[in-house]
Formats: structure tokens, sequence, C-alpha cells
């Protein structure tokens, strides 16, 4: 009983269990929902909040999770949306720290830019790692499409991160 | 300082080294990525079952308020379309029947032969540069890695991932996908209807008083091209030596002349196959190009005798040892013709025959093909 209680405290876990509802959501309401024929991408949007949560260094290992799990149910090689997602929460996260005094539009700029950042970085890691036809110019469409949601979002989401990510005392 | 430093390098050399692990790992088809895959499905599968529920009163209500208009121009266009394929599907079956019985006595593979499963589309991809849809039949099923996906229209695309339950279909508007398919070039024909008024009756010349009159084509299929039982030579009395035009269909009139006495006889008993008019194919690879694109077909070779590709020519799969699929699969029609310069033959732009935006049920042909099996160690 201990060793759940000690599990359902650690941070990462609690992650996980949100990314895990975040990407349920992801392949069923918002594959259907496709505003403009984009996908939108919360579990992008979940990584970026990560880094705007708890920093850098939190955001690039949540971003890397959260990636994980979203390549799990996707066909893409394992490894490219974790890598992706990494260096959006890290960006988000590094950018994020040096703004003076963060306010709620100062998050939802930041969670825009690196949403639109992980939508052209993603069809560029494919095209690393062979895959075809993925870099056209409707990437800058979908990168906008997909930067304006999440900045709308941004907030919740935020919120719900710095909840999962907190330390363990601060969860007592 | 320093040590956060060196802690935040250290987390980006680690992150680093486990994307190029995994990549690594499953671009060569491990199969530790495969049951992590798996297990990771069964752990997130009754959630995703939970959310689906949850969200279909949502999943509902915006796609009445962004699609309702559509839907009324699609129910509107389908009620033509099922009065205009009512006709045609009687010619479609006698025309199937009789080329499975010509296979069938000639000992040849038919598609009719091979198992099937349905299954139905339960999930698009959730990415944006994937064209993959969910299917809920499985292993269990039979189903396997590689095997060719219809619908009622055609081929839509080939198994990808298999699990327990589920399997995952690569479209084939996805890049990855390729597959060798036949393209049938057929002249140019004229669309009748046998006995309605303005039939249209080609009259080619002859250097002889004889009036050589082409049998008037009855097209009964949606397919330009495609006529149902066009391969099958109609039995015609013919002299080829007054025949002018490569591509007519020559026919006396019946003669009254005795044919036992020479000079007499004006009708011959040889009867000549018009194989200038049957549907000439040429193979040539199908890829696809992403959602926003048509597939094309390349290979195709600059044959003069194949000659220029007709527009809504019908695309086939090729079949064959290595191929994906078995053959005389309906794809599509030719699109549109990129015409290339020198040796090179044209790029044909296909239009697919199934709607890939709208599937429901398909059917998985237990069929896997040998470059798609696994051999055992």
């Amino acid at each position: 009983m201990d060793r759940i209680l000690d599990l359902a405290q650690n941070r990462y876990f609690r992650l996980f269990m949100v990314a895990l509802v975040v990407l349920s959501l992801q392949t069923t309401l918002f594959s259907d929902m496709r505003p403009f024929g984009v996908c939108l991408q919360v579990m992008l949007l979940l990584a970026a909040s990560a880094g705007l949560a708890r920093g850098s260094e939190t955001g690039a290992i949540g971003g890397f999770m959260v990636g994980l799990m979203y390549d799990m149910v996707l066909t893409t090689p394992l490894g490219v949306g974790a890598a992706v997602f990494a260096a959006v929460g890290y960006l988000a996260g590094y950018v994020h720290s040096f703004v003076h005094e963060p306010n709620w539009w100062s998050k939802m700029v930041l969670s825009a830019g690196a949403s639109a950042t992980g939508m052209v970085l993603m069809p560029v890691a494919l095209t690393v790692v062979g895959t075809e036809g993925v870099l056209t110019v409707n990437v800058i469409g979908i990168a906008f499409v997909v930067a304006v949601f999440n900045a709308l979002f941004s907030l919740p989401f935020e919120r719900v991160c710095r909840w999962a990510l907190s330390e363990p005392k601060t969860v007592r | 300082m320093a040590g956060s430093t060196f802690t935040r390098r250290r987390i980006i050399l680690l992150l680093a080294l486990t994307t190029v692990m995994l990549v690594t790992m499953d671009l060569r088809g491990s199969g530790a990525v495969n049951g992590i895959r798996s297990l990771f499905g069964t752990v997130f599968r009754p959630v995703e079952s939970v959310t689906r529920v949850v969200v279909r009163p949502v999943e509902n209500a915006w796609n009445g308020i962004t699609n309702y208009s559509d839907v009324l121009e699609e129910n509107q266009r389908l009620k033509d379309l099922v009065a205009y394929g009512e006709g045609a599907k009687i010619g479609a079956i006698a025309s199937v029947r009789e080329a499975q019985e010509l296979l069938a006595l000639n000992g040849l593979p038919t598609l009719a032969g091979i198992n099937s499963c349905s299954a139905q589309v339960v999930g698009e991809s959730p990415s944006n540069y994937a064209q993959t849809v969910e299917i809920n039949r499985g292993g269990e099923c039979g189903i396997k890695v590689g095997m060719p996906v219809l619908n009622a229209a055609g081929l839509i695309g080939k198994v990808t991932d298999v699990y327990n339950g589920r399997a995952v279909v690569m479209l084939i508007t996805d890049p990855s996908y390729s597959l060798a398919v036949k393209v049938v070039n057929t002249p140019p024909t004229t669309t009748t209807v046998p006995g309605a008024p303005g039939v249209t009756v080609d009259t080619t010349t002859t250097t002889t008083s004889t009036t050589t009159t082409t049998i008037p084509r009855t097209t009964t299929t949606g397919i330009p091209g495609f006529v149902p039982g066009a391969t099958l030579a109609p039995t015609v009395t013919t002299n080829p030596s007054q025949v002018t035009s490569p591509n007519a269909t020559v026919q006396l009139p019946t003669g009254t002349g005795d044919i036992n006495k020479p000079g007499e006889a004006n009708q011959s008993e040889i009867t000549v196959p018009p194989g200038a008019d049957l549907p000439l194919r040429e193979t040539g690879a199908l890829e696809g190009r992403g959602i926003s694109k048509a597939p094309v077909v390349r290979f195709i070779e600059n044959q003069p005798r194949f000659g220029e590709v007709n527009l809504g020519s019908p695309v086939v799969s090729a079949g064959g040892a290595s191929s994906l699929a078995p053959p005389d699969i309906v794809i599509g029609t030719v699109s549109r013709v990129i015409k290339r310069s020198g040796s090179l033959g044209p790029l044909l732009e296909v239009k697919i025959s199934a709607n890939l935006d709208a599937l429901n049920f398909v059917r998985v042909m237990l069929y896997q093909p040998s470059t798609e099996k696994v051999n055992a160690p």
C-alpha cells in the first residue's frame, strides 16, 4: 500500500496518468474534430505546458515521456515524437525562464510558439529518419492552426501540469 | 550553477541517446519495440474506450455543426449514385461471374478464392503526417501485417500493425505506400445505350464499296473505358484486307452467295477476334503522396503500342509473386497525365475509387504477400 502511495506521489507517474487521459482525447475527440482540416495536437500542448509549469529540465523529461506515449499509438518510428516533444518542453521552459514577470498572455504566446516549433520539427525529424512526403508547404498552415488552438488552451493545461509535476511535499 | 548545467547536459545527453536507441531499434524491426507497443496498447485501450463513449456526444455535436450542409449534399449525390449504380450493378455482376468462370476454367487464381475478414474502422490517425486508420479486428481474425484492405469501392491500403482485437491500416495515400499496378488503357470508345435514340455509329469508308461499320459498344460501368465483357472478343465475320482503320471491327453484310462456289462467296467463315480493340495493359508502381495529393503511378513505359493514356482509364492491382495485393483489385482511375521528356514514361495521377475520408466497413483479404512474411529463425 505504501508503495502505491509512493508511486502516486511521484510527479512523473502523475504526469503519466494525466497524459494517458489526454492521449485518449487526442485519439478520439481531436482526431475527429479537425478545424480547417488540421488535427489539433493536445499532446504537444501538454509537453509545452510541462516546460512552462516546471522549467526546461522537467519540461524536457516530461515532454519526452508524453512524446513517447504518443509514439506508441502512431505508426511513426518510436522515439521521433519523444525527441521532438522533449525539445518543445525544454524550449518552452527555457524561454519562459527569461520572462521577468510571467502572466497569462506571456504563457499563451510561449505555448503557441513552442507548439508551432514542434509542428515544424516533427516533419523535419520524420524526414531525417527516412519518411518521405511529410515536409511540405502544408506544414506552415498546420503549425499556425495548432499554435492558435494551443494558445487558447494553454492556461488550463499549464495549471494541470503544475499540479501533476509538483513535489510530493506540495501535494500533502 | 555548474552542477545545474552538468545535470541539464546529462539529461539532454540521456534523452538524445535514448531517442537514437529507440529509433534504431524500431527501424530495424526489433521485437522488443513491438512488445512495448502492444503492452502500452493493453493499458491504453480501456482508457480510450471510456473516453470514446464520453466524448461521443461532443463529436456528434461538432459534426452536426460543421458537416450538416455537406451531409445534405452528399445525401442528394448518393441518391443519384444509387440510381445510377443499380443499372451498372447487374452488368458488372454478370461480367465478374463470367470472368471468374473463365479464370476457374483455366485454373487461374481469383479474388473469390481468397478468404477475408470484415472489420469496422474505429479511429483515424491522430497525427497530421500519417495516413492510417484503426480497425476493430486483429490477430484473432487471422489478420497479419501486409494484408490488403478493401472497401466496397476498392483498395484502401494495407495492414501495418496487428494486435489482439485491433489493427492499423496504412492508407494508399500514405507516402510510404507503394504497390504494383496495371493501367488498362483502351482506345477511345463511344458510350451508347442500345435502343436509345441517337445511338452513335462510327462509319469508316473503305476502298471498296463495302460499308464498314463498327459495332456500337455499350458501356455499363461507372468507370469509363472499363467495359464489362470488352475483353471477350465478339465473333464477327471479317475480311481483313478491307479494313482501313486499325481500331475498327468490320462486319460485312450477310452474304447470299454460295461459299462453296469460287468467286460467288461473299461471306467468309474465318472469324478474327478484333485484337486491336482489346484493352492494352501497362504496369507501373502506385505511390502515395500524402493526404492532400493524389497518388501517382510511375514507370509507365512510353511505348507506342500503349499509346496515349486516356483520362479515366482504370487502375487495378497487378498481382504477382512479390506484390502486396492479389491481381485485379480496383484502385481507381487516371485523373491526370503528366508527360515527361525523353524516354521517361508519363506520370499518372490516380483518383482513388474508395472515399478515404468516409471509411466505415472494410474487408481485410487474408492474403499475405511473400514480401511481408516473417521468416522463421
